[in-house]
């Protein structure tokens, strides 16, 4: 009896730890009170600038540049180009929390799985405001979590300098895709990567000025 | 429709009063010839290029710039300086990539259409574009400048570009601005400057 309980109760011990460990996104967190109840992300919500970055992405070990370009057209919709370095048009989108249109895009990139992608990427990336529901700290961040649908959004927000560090899309037990920010004033990111858990899909777009 | 069309390149050129004026069949002759002759002596050509991508949405026109290389037969180098390192080399039938030291052969996206624009461009510094069958050709003349419009005949390139500009200088008889249009009333336009014929260029200028 007493031989079989030992690993009886390692197995339940392991179960424990597997479930913890799937269990939460948010496990190495230590949850806090809420001090704010939204939280806005200001990189894409200016209507009078043009938005543009070389791009590199990489899918499946193929690699694509380019420029994307970004610009908000009215309250609640972006227009979204991405274009070769020559200028040919490669997609034009038009996003907002509801909506999504496909203006044109060449016919190589028109697939289903990779516009739903895009979209899905895009429209969090342009989104200006995430209601929050919960809070959570860790060594260096505050982390703010906002449901969507389904998912949620956990952004971290820097302890040492108050700015938008990353924003990750998740399920309930797994990361889906994180967006991390780099910017010198908090108004706007000079450098973003979207990075997938999932796939193997990775976009950075890096900020340049026309001459 | 071609009235339609004339009107709105003239606004999106925002050039209401360069007349634009169509030639005659003699000074398309003539103006032929000028290129062909020009054409043939060009053995090498080097030129700083500023392209100007204009979309209707945005507030200003996205600039970049850097240098052209194109030596005989059909060597080709795109080089972007500004704002970032970017060149595309045509060569042997092969398109390679710099981007800011990541090498690579070219993206699907721009294979195809890039092939007839460097074939395009390739072909206005040697003389025989004007006989190509896959564009229907219009001539104009403009003050100091002509001007030729090439409307591409097969379906899949027109979806993306609705025609291609060439501006000539009337003097030198050689390409000073390319103007692609797309479908959408955007478009790219790109200046070429500081021009040099026939200087000595290695072929080592064309690896990536």
């Amino acid at each position: 009896m007493q031989k079989s309980t030992i690993p009886f109760l390692l197995i339940n011990c392991f179960l424990a730890i597997l479930l913890v460990s799937c269990g939460s996104v948010t496990k190495n967190y230590t949850p806090k009170k809420l001090d704010k109840t939204a939280v806005e992300v200001p990189y894409f919500s200016d209507s009078k600038t043009d938005y543009v970055y070389k791009t590199n992405i990489a899918v499946y070990g193929n690699e694509l540049s380019g420029i994307f370009i970004a610009k908000k057209i009215n309250d609640t919709t972006h227009r979204i180009v991405f274009t070769t370095e020559f200028g040919n048009k490669l997609m034009d989108f038009e996003i907002s929390e509801n909506d999504f249109k496909v203006n044109s895009i060449v016919s190589e990139l028109d697939r289903k799985i990779l516009i739903n992608t895009l979209k899905e990427d895009f429209r969090l990336l342009l989104k200006k405001q995430y209601l929050i529901q919960e809070q959570f700290e860790n060594e260096s961040s505050e982390i703010y979590k906002s449901k969507d649908g389904k998912r949620d959004n956990y952004i971290f927000i820097s302890k040492k300098d108050q700015k938008i560090e990353k924003i990750v899309h998740s399920s309930k037990t797994k990361e889906k895709f994180t967006l991390f920010f780099n910017s010198e004033n908090n108004i706007f990111a000079e450098k973003i990567q979207i990075i997938h858990q999932n796939i193997k899909l990775k976009i950075e777009l890096n900020y340049f000025k026309s001459e | 429709m071609k009235t339609k069309i004339a009107l709105l390149i003239l606004f999106i050129s925002g050039n209401l009063f360069a007349q634009e004026q169509k030639m005659t069949e003699a000074e398309i002759a003539s103006f032929k010839q000028d290129v062909n002759v020009v054409a043939k002596k060009i053995k090498t050509l080097s030129t700083d290029f500023v392209q100007y991508k204009h979309l209707d949405f945005l507030s200003k026109d996205i600039e970049t710039s850097g240098k052209m290389v194109f030596k005989e037969p059909s060597l080709l180098q795109w080089q972007y300086k500004k704002p970032y390192n970017y060149s595309i080399v045509f060569k042997n039938g092969k398109i390679l990539i710099n981007d800011e030291g990541k090498k690579s052969a070219v993206d699907i996206g721009n294979s195809k259409i890039f092939a007839r624009i460097n074939k395009l461009i390739i072909g206005s510094v040697s003389g025989n574009m004007f006989d190509d069958k896959e564009f229907t050709i219009s001539y104009f003349k403009l003050k100091g400048q002509n001007l030729a419009k090439f409307i591409p005949k097969d379906a899949t390139l027109k979806k993306y570009i609705k025609q291609i500009e060439l501006t000539f200088d009337k003097e030198e008889a050689t390409v000073v601005q390319v103007k692609l249009l797309e479908s959408s009333e955007d478009y790219t336009r790109i200046v070429l400057k500081n021009k040099v014929i026939n200087a000595k260029i290695d072929d080592s200028v064309f690896t990536n």
